[in-house]
C-alpha cells in the first residue's frame, strides 16, 4: 500500500503537465493580477446572479423546467467544480509524501505516508471551515432536491460574491482595522439592551398585556435604543418611562459613536484604498509608465505627451508634490519608488513596464534604477542623470537609456549658435514635428519586408527619405541598393507621419 | 561657413559646456561673467576672451558693443538675473539676435515677453527627448549621434554655387545616394526663406543660391562639396 501511495507522488510530481495545470488552477483562482481571472469571476458572478433571479422569479411564476434544471444542476455543477479545485490547490500532499519519502531514507527509517497525508488532509479540512469555504460548499447545497429548504441556501450564492468584489472586502477590512472600538461598542450594547431589558422585565411584567417573556422585554429595549421604536411594545408604567428615557438617550449616544468610528476607519483608510485602485487599474493594462517624482521634467512631459500616455502612476515622496500632481489632474500615488514592496506591488510578469527616474537626485534616481532592475530586468529604465559623472555609474546600475537634461539642452543651443539654420530643421526632427520625424520601422520575421532588398521598397512611393538599417548594434548608413533586408533589423527613415503609416500598411502581413 | 561670433553672459552650468562647444568648433566666443569665482575658472579652462563685469548696468553692455556679435546668448544660471538682461539687451539694441536658456515654463514665456529671439527651455528638450525614447528608441539614439557628430554622419549645409551641375534639377529626380549622402532638405531663396524638408512632398527646382542640407559621413560630404562646384558630373 506505501508503495502505490508513493508511486502515484512520484509519478505525479514527475509530471510537468501536473504541476502547470495545478499552477495555472492556482493562479486563475487567487491571483488577481493572473489576465484571465477576470473571465472566471465574471462567469461566476453571472451564474450567481441568474441563480438569485430565478429563486425569487420562482416565489410567484411557475419556472420552465429547462431554468430549473440550469439552476440546479449546472449552477451547483460548476461551483461543486469551483470548490474541488479549491480544495485541490490549496496544499500540495504529494509533495509532503515526497519530501517524507527522501527523509526516511536519508534516516534510514521505515517509509509510512500516512502522517504526512494525514497533516495535508487536516490542513484542508482547516481550509474546508474557513468562512469562504463554508460559503462554497453551502452554495453548492440547493441542487439537493427532496429538501425544498434547501433553496434558501441559493442566497450563499449572494455570498459567495464575496469572494468576487474588491469593494466588500475592502470594507470589511476597514472596518477590522477597528475592530478594538467596535467590539467596546458591541459590548456596551449588549450591556445596555440586556440591563434595560430585565429592568422592563421586572416592572412591568404584570401590569403591561404585550409583555410576555424576558425576551419581549429585551427586543423592546433593542428597538428602542436603535432609534427605530416600533411601538409595538411601550411601556406603560412611570417606572417603565423613565427606563425608556434612559435608554433613548443612550441609544443616541451609542449610534453617534458607532457611526464616526467607521467614518473615521474609511478616511483613515480612503487615500491607501484610493491607491490600490490606481495600481490595479493600471495592472490590468499591457504596458504603462511609472513616473518616479514630479518635479520640472515630469510637469512638463505630461504637459506634453500626457494625453498620448493613458497608462501612467507618478511615484512622488512628498506629500506636497504628489498632491500638486493630483491638482494638476494626473494619477500620482504617494509612495517611495526605491523601497521594494512598493515597485514589487506593480504586475511585473504580465505587464510592460517603463520606469522613467526623473528625481532631481542623483543618487535616489540609481537607486530606484537597481531596484526595478532587481526586482525584474525586463522593466525598462530610462533614468535622469543630473551629473554627467555618474553616467558610468547609471549604467552600471542597468539603466536602459540615460537623459541628461544639460547635455540634451547644451546640443540644442549648440545647434542654434552654430547651425543656425540647421537648427529650425533638426529641431522639428529632434522634436518628431508631423513634417519631419525620423522613424524606425521595425522588420519581424513574418512580415512583407524580410528578404526583400532595397530598391524593392516603396520609400519613393510613400515619400520617405531612407537613411539606413540598424543591424545588430551597427548602423549602416546608405546601404547598397541591393542590400537585403533581414529579419530584427531596424529601418531608419525620415518623412511625415501619414507617408510612415502608408509604408507599414504596403507591407503589413498578418502572422 | 563665415566666421561667427558669439556674445556669451554665463560661465555657469549650460554656459561652460556651450563655451567649450563652441570653441572646438571655431567659432569666436565672447565670455561675460559677474561672479568673481566662475570668471576666473573661464580663464583657467583657456578663454582668452573674458570679461568680469555688472551686467544689471546699462554701460557696462554698452561698452561690450553687442551689435557686432553675431547672436547674443544669455546662459546665467540665475534665472531672474537671465530675464533681466535679455530684458537690458533688448531694449538697448534692437536688432541683435538674443537667444536664451529657461528652465521653467513660467520662465520661458518671461524670457520671450522679454524679447529673446529664441528661447530654450531645458525642460521641454527634455521631455521630449523621453517622448521619443519611449516611441522610437533607437532612431532617437542615432539622430543625437548624427547632431553631435559621434559617429561620423553628420548634416551639413551646402550652398549650391554658379555653374553647379545641381542648378536646374528638381528635387525628387536627384539621387544623391551614390555619391555617399542624402538630401534631407533645402532652402530656396526664390519662394521664401523657410526650410523645406525633402520629405514634405513637394517637388523644387535647384537654383544658384539655394542652400540644400544633406546627412552623410563627414568625408563623403566634403568630397560632394567640392563636386558641387563642377558643372557636369559623370
Amino acid at each position: 500500500m506505501n508503495h502505490i501511495i508513493l508511486s502515484i507522488a512520484l509519478f505525479l510530481r514527475g509530471s510537468k503537465e501536473y504541476k502547470i495545470t495545478k499552477e495555472f488552477v492556482r493562479d486563475i483562482l487567487n491571483n488577481t493580477s493572473n489576465p484571465y481571472k477576470k473571465y472566471v469571476d465574471i462567469t461566476i458572478i453571472f451564474l450567481i446572479i441568474t441563480s438569485v433571479f430565478i429563486l425569487i422569479y420562482e416565489v410567484k411564476n411557475p419556472v420552465p423546467e429547462w431554468l430549473d434544471t440550469y439552476d440546479i444542476y449546472f449552477v451547483s455543477f460548476v461551483f461543486s467544480i469551483e470548490y474541488c479545485l479549491r480544495l485541490w490547490v490549496h496544499n500540495d500532499i504529494t509533495e509532503r509524501i515526497v519530501k517524507e519519502h527522501k527523509d526516511s531514507h536519508f534516516l534510514q527509517r521505515e517509509f509510512s505516508p500516512y502522517s504526512v497525508f494525514k497533516e495535508g488532509l487536516v490542513e484542508k479540512v482547516q481550509y474546508m471551515f474557513t468562512p469562504s469555504a463554508l460559503i462554497d460548499l453551502l452554495a453548492i447545497f440547493p441542487a439537493y432536491r427532496p429538501l425544498r429548504v434547501l433553496r434558501i441556501f441559493v442566497l450563499f450564492r449572494v455570498l459567495k460574491l464575496l469572494r468576487y468584489t474588491k469593494s466588500i472586502n475592502q470594507f470589511t477590512e476597514v472596518l477590522a482595522s477597528k475592530k478594538f472600538e467596535l467590539l467596546t461598542l458591541l459590548f456596551l450594547l449588549f450591556f445596555v439592551v440586556v440591563t434595560a431589558g430585565i429592568a422592563l422585565y421586572v416592572m412591568e411584567e404584570h401590569q403591561n398585556p404585550n409583555i410576555e417573556s424576558l425576551f419581549d422585554a429585551i427586543y423592546w429595549a433593542l428597538v428602542t435604543i436603535s432609534t427605530v421604536g416600533y411601538g409595538d411594545i411601550s411601556p406603560v408604567t412611570t417606572e417603565g418611562r423613565t427606563i425608556s428615557i434612559i435608554v433613548i438617550v443612550s441609544g443616541i449616544a451609542m449610534i453617534s459613536f458607532a457611526t464616526s468610528v467607521i467614518v473615521s476607519a474609511f478616511s483613515e483608510k480612503l487615500s491607501e484604498l484610493k491607491e490600490n485602485r490606481i495600481i490595479e487599474q493600471v495592472n490590468k493594462s499591457k504596458s504603462f509608465l511609472l513616473i518616479c517624482g514630479y518635479g520640472q521634467m515630469a510637469k512638463m512631459f505630461l504637459r506634453h505627451y500626457g494625453e498620448e500616455y493613458k497608462n501612467y502612476i507618478i511615484l512622488e515622496n512628498s506629500r506636497e508634490r504628489m498632491e500638486q500632481a493630483r491638482k494638476d489632474g494626473y494619477e500620482a500615488i504617494y509612495e517611495d519608488a526605491s523601497r521594494y514592496e512598493t515597485l514589487s506591488k506593480f504586475n511585473v510578469i504580465h505587464c510592460e513596464i517603463t520606469i522613467l527616474c526623473l528625481t532631481a537626485s542623483d543618487v535616489e534616481n540609481i537607486y530606484i534604477t537597481l531596484n526595478a532592475k532587481s526586482i525584474a530586468t525586463n522593466i525598462r529604465v530610462i533614468a535622469r542623470v543630473n551629473d554627467s559623472s555618474m553616467e558610468s555609474k547609471f549604467k552600471h546600475a542597468g539603466a536602459d537609456h540615460i537623459l541628461m537634461p544639460n547635455r540634451v539642452a547644451n546640443t540644442m543651443i549648440h545647434t542654434a549658435i552654430s547651425q543656425p539654420t540647421m537648427y529650425k530643421a533638426i529641431h522639428a526632427i529632434l522634436t518628431g514635428k508631423n513634417i519631419a520625424r525620423i522613424d524606425e520601422i521595425r522588420v519581424y520575421e513574418c512580415d512583407g519586408l524580410a528578404g526583400k532588398s532595397i530598391d524593392e521598397l516603396a520609400f519613393k512611393k510613400a515619400k520617405l527619405l531612407f537613411m539606413g538599417i540598424q543591424r545588430k548594434g551597427e548602423f549602416l548608413f546608405n546601404p547598397l541598393a541591393s542590400t537585403k533586408i533581414e529579419s530584427g533589423d531596424v529601418l531608419l527613415v525620415m518623412g511625415r507621419t501619414i507617408s510612415l503609416e502608408y509604408f507599414k500598411s504596403l507591407y503589413e502581413r498578418n502572422c | 561657413m563665415h566666421r561667427q561670433k558669439i556674445l556669451l553672459f554665463g560661465y555657469g552650468n549650460h554656459g561652460k559646456f556651450i563655451a567649450q562647444g563652441l570653441k572646438e568648433d571655431g567659432v569666436a566666443v565672447q565670455i561675460i561673467e559677474e561672479d568673481k569665482g566662475r570668471y576666473e575658472q573661464a580663464l583657467l579652462d583657456g578663454f582668452k576672451s573674458v570679461s568680469h563685469i555688472d551686467v544689471t548696468k546699462d554701460d557696462n553692455l554698452k561698452a561690450l558693443h553687442p551689435e557686432k556679435y553675431t547672436q547674443l546668448v544669455c546662459m546665467m544660471d540665475d534665472e531672474h538675473l537671465n530675464v533681466f538682461l535679455t530684458l537690458s539687451l533688448r531694449s538697448l539694441f534692437k536688432a541683435c539676435y538674443i537667444l536664451s536658456i529657461s528652465d521653467s515654463i513660467h520662465t520661458t514665456k518671461k524670457l520671450q515677453m522679454a524679447g529673446a529671439d529664441k528661447v530654450i527651455d531645458m525642460y521641454e528638450v527634455s521631455a521630449n527627448k523621453i517622448h521619443n525614447i519611449l516611441n522610437r528608441p533607437i532612431a532617437t539614439k542615432l539622430l543625437e549621434e548624427f547632431v553631435t557628430h559621434k559617429n561620423g554622419i553628420g548634416f551639413r549645409e551646402l550652398l549650391i554655387p554658379n555653374n553647379s551641375f545641381l542648378h536646374g534639377l528638381m528635387t525628387d529626380d536627384i539621387d544623391l545616394s551614390k555619391y555617399g549622402v542624402l538630401l534631407v532638405g533645402m532652402i530656396d531663396e526664390e519662394l521664401s526663406h523657410h526650410f523645406v524638408f525633402i520629405t514634405a512632398g513637394v517637388n523644387h527646382k535647384l537654383d544658384t543660391g539655394d542652400t540644400i542640407v544633406c546627412i552623410g559621413e563627414e568625408e563623403k560630404l566634403d568630397m560632394f562639396e567640392t563636386l558641387i562646384e563642377k558643372k557636369e558630373v559623370e
